[in-house]
């Protein structure tokens, strides 16, 4: 399999093409920000969080799963910027056990409340299971994520809003490392129209599949609050300094302890092999290929790191430990 | 120079379609239904747009008749007095 020889996509990665030097395409249209950019950022954000701090109940929702990049940003969040913050965290039926109790030490390390909202598992297991075997979304959605995971993220970020509209609180935080958003929606406004200008790609397949699932996802009452009231996206690993194995270390002076029972590109969920697994049947890449190749570009990982990542094959008891859970046999 | 629809048509290219041989781009597709632009690509399209033209593109403007489109995004801008 030919590789990018400057980031980690693959020659079977959709429209890529490679010039004299093998570099993609993809490589070469992509602005990375520079140092000043970032500062442009850091002190827009700054600016914000003094604007809204300790004016209402919580300062900020932060979308926490309990993997390595959302504790990091919410410890950020905590300790450097000193916000009251809400972590919530949806339980898809496959966190880890150790990532549980992460959840719980490093929320209490932050002074944050924890909010855990499980869904009944026989419905997570149906939507999971169709996710699975059909073809739910837009293939450029599927560039970027496997079709669980995406799955997975649409009720978070449908979640993070909805609690946020409910209990008014002006900032939401994820914890998106630089591959996985760019530094331009760093700092964005939510607004109704925009959600449901898109809520074809994600919302609208899962609720056409499993209605059951609407409860966790905008209402069209929610819809109608007035936009002044929707909160500012905010994922600042876009800006700050990312560095995988830097956060690992750190993470774990505070007590956090990395799972065993996910698989290399996870630090939290137990159904991400298969997700993984799935994917790369289906679609000959890596469903993380897109987010290291971004992290490879802001310089934040080495492409040896990257592709071991992505070209690693799943630990197989781990992909048939979730396709027994959800119910689906693999060949 | 190049015209407002060759400016938006090369942005989705450039940033969208890359090398797929098998997408083919039409001024009256929709970007979303053709799986052209996913939720993240309407909020790389909407910062472009408003980067690239000054122009800030409120709430109520965010619909499917105004971006979702070569031919929407190119009516919309002309209603902003953009040719």
């Amino acid at each position: 399999m030919k590789f990018c020889s400057s980031c980690v996509l693959p020659e079977t990665f959709p429209g890529i093409e490679f010039d004299k030097e093998g570099v993609c395409n993809y490589c070469r249209h992509t602005l990375v920000p520079d140092k000043n950019k970032k500062q442009e950022y850091i002190k827009k954000f700054e600016n914000l969080l003094d604007d809204v701090r300790g004016k209402y109940d919580y300062d900020v929702i932060m979308a926490y799963s309990g993997g390595k990049d959302s504790t990091y940003t919410m410890y950020q969040l905590a300790d450097k910027y000193n916000l009251n913050i809400l972590a919530l965290t949806f339980d898809n039926g496959f966190i880890s056990k150790k990532a549980m109790e992460n959840i719980v030490h490093m929320s209490d390390i932050c002074g944050a409340t924890s909010l855990i909202i499980r869904p009944s598992f026989r419905k997570m297991k149906k939507i999971f299971k169709i996710a699975a075997v059909e073809d739910l979304y837009n293939t450029k959605t599927l560039d970027r994520a496997s079709s669980i995971c995406t799955t997975c993220i649409g009720h978070v970020k449908s979640l993070v809003l909805k609690t946020a509209l409910e209990k008014n609180i002006p900032l939401a935080a994820y914890g998106w490392s630089p591959g996985q958003a760019p530094i331009a929606s760093a700092i964005m406004k939510t607004s109704p129209r925009l959600q449901t200008f898109t809520h074809k790609t994600v919302r609208d397949p899962i609720l056409e599949n499993c209605r059951e699932l609407s409860t966790y996802f905008l209402s069209d009452d929610d819809l109608k609050i007035e936009k002044e009231k929707w909160p500012i996206n905010i994922h600042p690993l876009a800006f700050m300094d990312y560095d995988e194995k830097e956060i690992i270390k750190f993470l774990k002076i505070l007590g956090w302890e990395e799972p065993k029972d996910t698989d290399p590109n996870s630090s939290n969920c137990t159904l991400n092999a298969l997700a993984n697994y799935l994917h790369r049947k289906k679609f000959n890449f890596h469903p993380y290929a897109w987010e290291m190749a971004g992290i490879i570009r802001s310089g934040s990982m080495k492409r040896e790191d990257g592709l071991i990542k992505t070209t690693q094959e799943e630990d197989l008891k781990m992909v048939y430990y979730a396709a027994r859970m959800i119910d689906i046999s693999i060949d | 120079m190049e015209t407002v629809q060759e400016v938006i048509t090369n942005f989705i290219k450039e940033n969208f379609i890359m090398g797929r041989s098998e997408i083919n781009l039409a001024p009256d597709q929709s970007l979303l239904e053709s799986g052209i632009i996913d939720s993240t690509g309407v909020l790389e399209l909407v910062m472009f747009i408003e980067e690239k033209y000054s122009v800030t593109i409120d709430d109520e403007e965010l619909i499917p008749e105004n971006l979702d489109g070569i031919n929407n995004i190119v009516n919309f801008l002309k209603n902003k007095g953009i040719n």
